[in-house]
């Protein structure tokens, strides 16, 4: 029987930096997760690195761990931050004295909220409504890439022994007299059941952390949370925008790239599967957001999004937007299940600091007395400049920063050395994020590459302006060439199922430019290369 | 300026088409484009209708759908007026309205179209015993494992071979089969050498990517005598050179028929007396032109192409003549849950509903222009990718348009 000290259940942020935090304190420890990393909130939301102004009047601990956290992450993540700054503008439909509430809240949670004059905020911001926006301030809000960070982190905690298995789903728990012996597993690929032996088990499901607890026969309060997205094709703003008013929907706009996120609405759902996102949620959403941004209408949508935030919901607490985003570490002994924790609630912002308590806490029982360094210690190394001025020779300055922060310092030397030597690995499978051939084929091999969804996420092939429409015959192509086989799907199915990746989002969203972009996929796969395979009846 | 006979509005596969058949018939002709249209997207290969027997399945169809209006004759007209002037443009295409003849896909699958160039005419694939299929060393797109793969499912008794051919290509990054056809442009003799090493015989077939080059069929010509298998072009990913080829052929016709050709034309609006558009107003970067003219023949597109658009949710409009645009109310009948899926789309059936003669109509069947004709993939009623007839709707109306 495999065996670790501790299993960690659940891919996302809070998983993986407890993975991290264990590992760094030579616990040896595994991550499991039934689909592929980051498949929940932390990739379904907004991309924000809080300051901590969203909390400044509700919940001012959470405002105070959110400034630090994002002090750490600047330093850690480097490459993960876009330390692009936040704005929080007060529309004339806002209430005033919520602002001076706002105000004090700042200051007392150690947020520096600078002021600035409104012909500040429109010179920084010239998109902003002149007739709406009545005041302005700076706040160090960041956009942080979510999808990167986690690779980070498993890059971080592999180089100490840290284990990772992706489509690796928890059917149940082996516990002997109350006390734990191991998790029952699933292969989600080959359908293989078996046993992980340990004395540890940590539930960082996030939404599923509910149904984890339902099959150890214990009781959380988790309410899934759905927010939605819409993620713009032109970076409408330079700053993570705010309204400085009681957190509501579509009230937050976040540059990443060259795209925007607004978002982001609250709903109460029975299941976090469930990612639909409706035509009315994004008319509500961007009804919202043209109060701050009047020709909010006129950017190409790209596509709509939608993730459930676990909001921990103790027995008589509120839900919903009043519900606390603060965390709760439970230790199910307390239930008669020794050895089992469920960690839930929280930010993605404080991720490293929720990981921290709960390590402490597994600590304490393993009687290692190892502090934590993961404050300190940066997630990866930085990729020299030399390597970087090498790989200039063959793509554009602008790419080369992002294939060496997605790839960290030994896979990107492994393929600028292919761009060097192979001139046919520099052709761009995807012409919008400029992605190489070498890349994706490096990315292909990885171990947590099952499917061309788990290469985009990694690549972000087939995530920017044409979605998909060029890369998917590329993708599945060199998919199939890399001998991929973890699942036995032709590269027809794969290519359909790329494209249907990209559909869900696109079809809320169907109008303006993004209808084009889909009569020009339909053109080339139905009528050009005839992927459905049909003949004539 | 005196009035033109007629003003064709859009440069794609349906207003070239337009022109041509006007052009044909003597009248003067202008026509007017903004952007390259969509045929450089487009597989090269017209497609009338996905069934054996499109006359019976065109003749069924509902009476909203454009193949009604238009009439099976005019369709089987167009066809061969189709087919002949792509044979006097050196661009020979096998087919009828009733055919459906293969085509390799850069993917590996077969697809049937009624109209298909020479050079991508596969039925004698069947008849091969064994199918090289060609990749060129720094050639982008074309992935020969993958579809020999998906093309063995269809042929599971032949052997096939992948050939990878160096043409020198690399140097740039990123060419495209629009590269190498370009390149290979009445300077095909590299390829065919290279080919000719592959010692095919009668027996065997050579699949390659379509790069025989930009113009006509000359390529071709210029190779096949130098082998002794048939040769084969596939489909592929933009920009297509089948479609250029087409393109290129209709536009040669055109000029050489004494039809003006205005690039870069805007059209914003038409000049409008009581049902009658007398003629088109034109902006370009400095003023505003007006094209007089006595008969008008819209043929900007659908979605795609802009000819219409939508803004908001449930209100698209055609930006010309604001003629009222039919389309599936409501997010439910907008579209299906999968991109791929047994039925036609929803917003792909939005479009100008017309009368028997193509002329736009209101929701009471009231003709709103006598003048304006619409063609090609503005008209509404039916998703055209879905039933595989976008290249046949957008020849057949041209045609009907143009010969009222």
């Amino acid at each position: 029987m495999e065996k670790a000290t501790v299993v960690v259940i659940g891919g996302g942020a809070t998983g993986l930096g407890i993975l991290r935090d264990l590992s760094m304190r030579g616990v040896k420890a595994v991550l499991v997760e039934k689909n592929d990393l980051v498949n929940g909130a932390s990739s379904r939301y907004h991309g924000l690195l809080h300051s901590g102004g969203r909390y400044a009047v509700k919940d001012q601990e959470a405002a105070k761990e959110c400034i630090i956290e994002n002090q750490i992450m600047r330093k850690i993540g480097k490459s993960c931050v876009e330390p692009c700054g936040g704005m929080f503008t007060r529309l004339d439909i806002d209430d005033e004295a919520y602002e001076e509430l706002w105000v004090k809240g700042c200051a007392d949670s150690g947020i520096e909220a600078t002021p600035i004059t409104l012909d500040e905020a429109f010179r920084l911001e010239p998109r902003l409504s002149r007739k709406h926006v009545k005041s302005a301030y700076l706040v160090p809000d960041a956009a942080i890439d979510g999808f990167r960070m986690a690779w980070q982190l498993i890059d971080s905690s592999k180089r100490y022994g840290g284990e990772l298995k992706t489509y690796t789903e928890v059917i149940g728990f082996d516990t002997v007299n109350g006390e734990l012996r191991g998790v029952k597993v699933r292969n989600q690929f080959t359908g293989e059941e078996y046993e992980i032996g340990c004395d540890i088990a940590v539930n960082a499901a996030g939404g599923w952390a509910g149904f984890v607890c339902k099959l150890a026969g214990v009781e959380i309060g988790v309410q899934p949370d759905k927010g939605t997205l819409i993620a713009f094709n032109q970076r409408i703003v330079n700053h993570v925008v705010n309204r400085l008013h009681k957190s509501s929907d579509g009230d937050i706009f976040v540059p990443h790239g060259s795209i925007t996120i607004l978002g982001t609405s609250s709903m109460s759902i029975p299941n976090p599967e469930d990612t639909s996102t409706s035509r009315a949620e994004v008319e509500s959403l961007i009804k919202i957001g043209e109060q701050t941004f009047e020709d909010l209408r006129d950017f190409r949508i790209l596509r709509t999004f939608a993730g459930s935030r676990p909001l921990y919901i103790p027995k008589g607490g509120a839900v919903g937007r009043s519900a606390s985003r603060g965390f709760a570490i439970v230790d199910h002994e307390q239930d008669g299940l020794k050895g089992l924790f469920t960690i839930v609630g929280g930010k993605f912002t404080t991720y490293r600091l929720m990981a921290e308590k709960m390590c402490n806490q597994i600590c304490a029982k393993l009687n290692n007395t190892t502090p934590c360094r993961t404050a300190e210690e940066p997630l990866v190394e930085e990729v020299s400049q030399a390597d970087k001025d090498r790989a200039k020779q063959f793509f554009p300055s602008f790419g080369v920063n992002l294939a060496a922060t997605r790839l960290g310092v030994d896979r990107f030397k492994k393929v600028v050395e292919r761009l060097e030597s192979e001139p046919e690995s520099r052709e761009l499978v995807c012409e919008c994020e400029n992605v190489t051939r070498a890349e994706v084929e490096e990315i292909c091999k990885d171990d947590t590459s099952f499917i061309v969804n788990d290469v985009r996420r990694r690549t972000r092939i087939g995530m920017g302006t044409c979605q998909g429409n060029f890369c998917a015959l590329r993708a599945a192509a060199v998919f199939a060439d890399m001998g991929v086989e973890s699942t036995s799907k032709d590269s027809l199915t794969r290519m359909r199922e790329f494209l249907q990746g990209r559909w869900k989002g696109i079809r809320p969203v169907l109008l303006g430019r993004t209808l084009r972009e889909t009569e020009m996929t339909r053109s080339i796969y139905e009528l050009s290369m005839n992927v459905t395979g049909g003949a004539p009846k | 300026m005196r009035p033109l006979d007629v003003i064709v509005i859009g440069g794609g596969l349906a207003g070239l088409m337009a022109a041509a058949v006007a052009v044909n018939r003597g009248q003067k002709v202008a026509l007017l484009t903004y952007g390259s249209g969509s045929l450089p997207l487009a597989s090269g290969a017209i497609d009338i209708i996905n069934a054996q027997a499109p006359d019976i399945v065109i003749n069924n169809l509902p009476a909203h759908h454009p193949y009604k209006k238009i009439g099976l004759k005019a369709i089987d007209a167009a066809t061969k007026f189709f087919c002949d002037i792509t044979a006097k443009a050196d661009l020979p295409y096998n087919g009828r309205l009733s055919a459906q003849i293969p085509i390799v896909t850069a993917v590996g699958t077969l697809k049937y179209s009624a109209l298909v160039p020479e050079s991508m005419d596969a039925s004698n694939l069947i008849n091969k015993k064994k199918i090289y299929v060609v990749e060129l060393k720094g050639l982008k797109d074309f992935y020969a494992s993958m579809l020999v793969d998906n093309l063995k499912k269809y042929f599971p008794d032949k052997s096939f071979e992948v050939a990878k051919l160096d043409l020198d290509l690399l140097g740039g990054r990123d060419i495209t089969c629009m590269d190498v056809a370009q390149l290979l442009t009445d300077n095909e003799q590299a390829l065919a050498d290279g080919l000719k090493k592959l010692n095919a015989t009668e027996d065997d077939a050579i699949i390659i990517p379509p790069i025989l080059g930009l113009e006509g069929n000359s390529s071709r010509t210029a190779i096949k005598p130098q082998l002794r298998a048939e040769i084969f072009e596939t489909t592929c990913l933009p920009p297509s050179p089948p479609g250029i080829r087409l393109q290129r052929a209709f536009i040669k016709y055109l000029q050489k028929s004494g039809v003006r050709i205005y690039e870069n034309s805007k059209v914003v609006r038409g000049v409008v007396e009581g049902k009658t558009v007398k003629g088109v107003v034109v902006e370009n970067a400095v003023r505003e032109k007006v094209f007089p003219a006595r008969k008008i023949i819209l043929a900007t597109g659908g979605f795609y192409s802009g000819g219409i658009t939508m803004r908001d949710f449930d209100k698209p409009f055609e930006p010309i003549f604001d003629v009222p645009v039919f389309f599936p109310q409501g997010e439910g009948n907008w579209s299906n849950r999968n991109l791929f899926e047994n039925r036609p789309q929803g917003f792909a059936m939005t479009g100008i509903f017309t009368d028997e003669n193509l002329r736009p109509i209101d929701e009471n069947g009231a003709i709103l222009f006598d003048n304006v004709h619409v063609v090609g993939a503005n008209l509404g009623g039916s998703d055209f990718i879905f039933e595989r007839s976008a290249g046949g709707v957008a020849i057949a109306s041209a045609y009907k348009a143009a010969t009222i």
